[in-house]
């Protein structure tokens, strides 16, 4: 799985872990109550958005993640397809739409490759409710996400990648975002 | 039926009524289910789904993964069908085997992994381990505690096989069952189709994946519905054609498309616009060297249906399990569209829950620029995040809840479209450039042809 290990000196204490923390729980918002165009106005136009299929191997053979397969390979383009979709009136996976919390925690902050990127990771529990269901979908997992300061300190989301903890994935589809 | 001498046997024989369909009923099934009328309870009954286990699953050929998973000596990957786990490898020999992921000594599961590549397999439990080609290779104080040879022939001990494991292009299949003819003669003249797929090159395809997730349906609503359900096109998938992924998925362009069946095998196409061969590919995307890697590889019949016919394959099954599709999509701001291939494996987890295993198929011979774009056009299109797909599953989930009531398992479902009151067909067959029967136009011909293979292997045919 993801890699932590190259966190040495990461904490909640980076001067912008607030800024940071902010940013990934208003994003939790606005993809739960489905305002899209708030959530790609929070994303950054080069936006590199990834989820890699979660394999089972052995231990020591490698990290727990295809190398090639992926969930989402998606960039700023593919991205709004997906949310332009939502706004037909034929998007039947979410409509009606799905009644989903995102709980974010566990975030730690620190600096990025440039004086003008952070690195947030946090840890995510996606409940999904679907019509009158009983037992919810739920999707459990890690995130490493870049994000880029810009001029006014605003935050966009440079980079994601997102772990899924398990590998056959108990939710009918993923018309839904991580 | 077994002998009922005493309260034990009763009691057993009145657990086999129970969770088997009983001979009358599954008549009744049959003969419902041949005329077009599928009893909405076959969707969800358990006892139905018992008598699959023997009837389909144990008798006819099942796809169970790709040789391209294991691409190197020792590399294995692990595969379940039904409650079987297998492990498929690639010998030091650079042969790809298929076993029972079962320990010969107590049973104990060998590999736990999904993946992995190995020069020994050793069982966690005793450390009997097998060599990459099945054969016994080492049995812990095999001389203290067997009296060696005297006691343990390690030359009788290997892993169990599946009956029947043969591939096709690479796509391995086995058999469960002790007696079955070959792939060749299952597959039939479909054979020739599959070629479209599986031989974009020389050099075949590889796949990429599997994605694999649950969704709560019957496994034969997705098997029947890649076999040629071209009508739910239009109006499941129009935000595709809406949002201008894929605009050729309306109902306009759609109901141009033939659907054809043939051995085991069941397929649809897409109809291009005018053109020759190399037109109607470039139309979807190629460019022309991977037309002309096309025209050397695929068979005269494929070359004809597209190229003349203006036919072009899209979704396609291989009974039971086993579903195949190509199509295109845009996948930037662009108007080329990029082609893609999927292939998934309906893996059954009961009667009511399906797990799916989704792979990207490329032409191992294109371009890594070609590669990474035809997977982002699979990946917005099919899987778990494919913009098809989503609602594929919507529609499957609910259409088994649905079968499940008092009064909904007694329903039963319309699968006559192509055929009028009496019996007789809408439009007759096509000439169509291939072997099988095709008709073109919205139909059901493909479904029912499926729903009758589904019966003659219930009815132990």
């Amino acid at each position: 799985m993801m890699n932590l290990n190259d966190m040495e000196g990461w904490d909640t204490s980076h001067p912008l872990f607030q800024n940071a923390y902010r940013f990934l729980m208003k994003e939790a918002l606005c993809l739960d109550s489905r305002d899209f165009a708030s959530w790609l106005a929070m994303l950054h136009p080069e936006i590199r958005y990834r989820v890699p299929v979660t394999i089972t191997t052995s231990q020591g053979d490698s990290v727990g993640v295809s190398a090639q397969a992926y969930h989402y390979n998606e960039d700023f383009w593919s991205l709004q397809a997906r949310v332009a979709r939502f706004g037909t009136q034929f998007a039947w996976a979410e409509d009606p739409p799905s009644r989903t919390r995102r709980f974010v925690t566990n975030v730690m902050v620190g600096g990025g490759e440039t004086a003008d990127q952070l690195v947030a990771v946090s840890y995510f529990l996606l409940f999904r409710s679907r019509g009158d269901a009983t037992a919810p979908d739920l999707l459990s997992g890690c995130r490493r996400d870049v994000l880029q300061l810009g001029d006014a300190g605003e935050l966009r989301l440079r980079e994601r990648t997102a772990h899924f903890d398990e590998v056959v994935l108990r939710t009918q589809n993923l018309a839904l975002f991580v | 039926m077994r002998a009922v001498f005493d309260g034990s046997f009763i009691r057993e024989s009145r657990e086999y009524e129970e969770t088997n369909v009983n001979q009358q009923e599954l008549e009744g099934i049959l003969q419902s289910m041949k005329e077009g009328w599928i009893p909405a309870s076959v969707y969800s009954d358990p006892r139905v789904f018992e008598r699959e286990k023997n009837g389909i699953f144990e008798k006819a050929w099942l796809f169970i993964g790709h040789e391209s998973e294991v691409p190197k000596s020792g590399d294995y990957i692990t595969r379940n069908i039904l409650d079987d786990s297998f492990i498929i490898i690639r010998g030091s020999d650079d042969v790809v085997r298929v076993f029972l992921n079962m320990c010969r000594h107590r049973g104990m599961k060998i590999c736990r992994s999904e993946a992995g590549n190995a020069k020994r397999l050793v069982c966690p439990y005793h450390a009997w381990s097998f060599r990459n080609d099945g054969r016994i290779n080492a049995v812990p104080f095999h001389q203290e505690a067997y009296g060696g040879e005297a006691g343990l022939k390690l030359d009788d001990i290997s892993l169990i096989s599946p009956p029947g494991v043969e591939s096709f292009d690479g796509l391995i299949f086995i058999n469960l069952g002790e007696q079955h003819g070959s792939l060749r003669e299952y597959l039939g003249e479909y054979a020739t189709y599959l070629a479209f797929y599986t031989k974009p090159s020389s050099a075949g395809i590889e796949l990429i994946g599997p994605q694999r997730w649950r969704f709560k349906a019957n496994w034969k609503i997705s098997s029947e519905n890649f076999a040629g359900d071209a009508y739910h096109t239009p109006h499941t998938h129009a935000s595709i054609a809406e949002i201008g992924i894929m605009t050729a998925a309306r109902a306009s362009s759609r109901k141009g498309g033939a659907t054809f069946h043939v051995g085991a095998g069941f397929g649809a196409t897409f109809k291009l616009g005018d053109g020759n061969f190399e037109e109607r590919l470039r139309s979807i995307g190629y460019t022309t060297p991977m037309i002309e890697s096309r025209r050397r590889a695929w068979p005269e019949v494929i070359q004809r249906i597209v190229g003349e016919e203006g036919h072009v394959p899209s979704a396609s099954t291989v009974f039971p399990n086993l579903s195949m599709l190509h199509l295109w999509a845009r996948v930037d701001g662009g108007e080329t569209p990029v082609p893609y291939t999927t292939v998934r494996l309906w893996q059954p987890v009961s009667e009511t829950e399906t797990e799916m295993l989704s792979w990207c198929a490329v032409d191992k011979d294109a371009t890594p620029e070609f590669k990474e774009a035809s997977y982002k056009a699979y990946l917005m299109s099919f899987g778990s995040t494919g913009m098809f797909e989503q609602d594929d599953t919507e529609n499957w989930s609910a259409v088994t809840a649905m079968s499940r009531g008092i009064l909904g398992r007694r329903a039963k479902l319309h699968s006559r479209m192509g055929l009028l009151a009496e019996g007789s067909p809408l439009n007759p067959p096509v000439e169509f450039g291939g072997p099988g029967i095709a008709h073109v136009g919205f139909n059901e011909h493909n479904q029912r042809q499926w729903l009758r293979m589904w019966c003659d292997y219930m009815d132990n045919r």
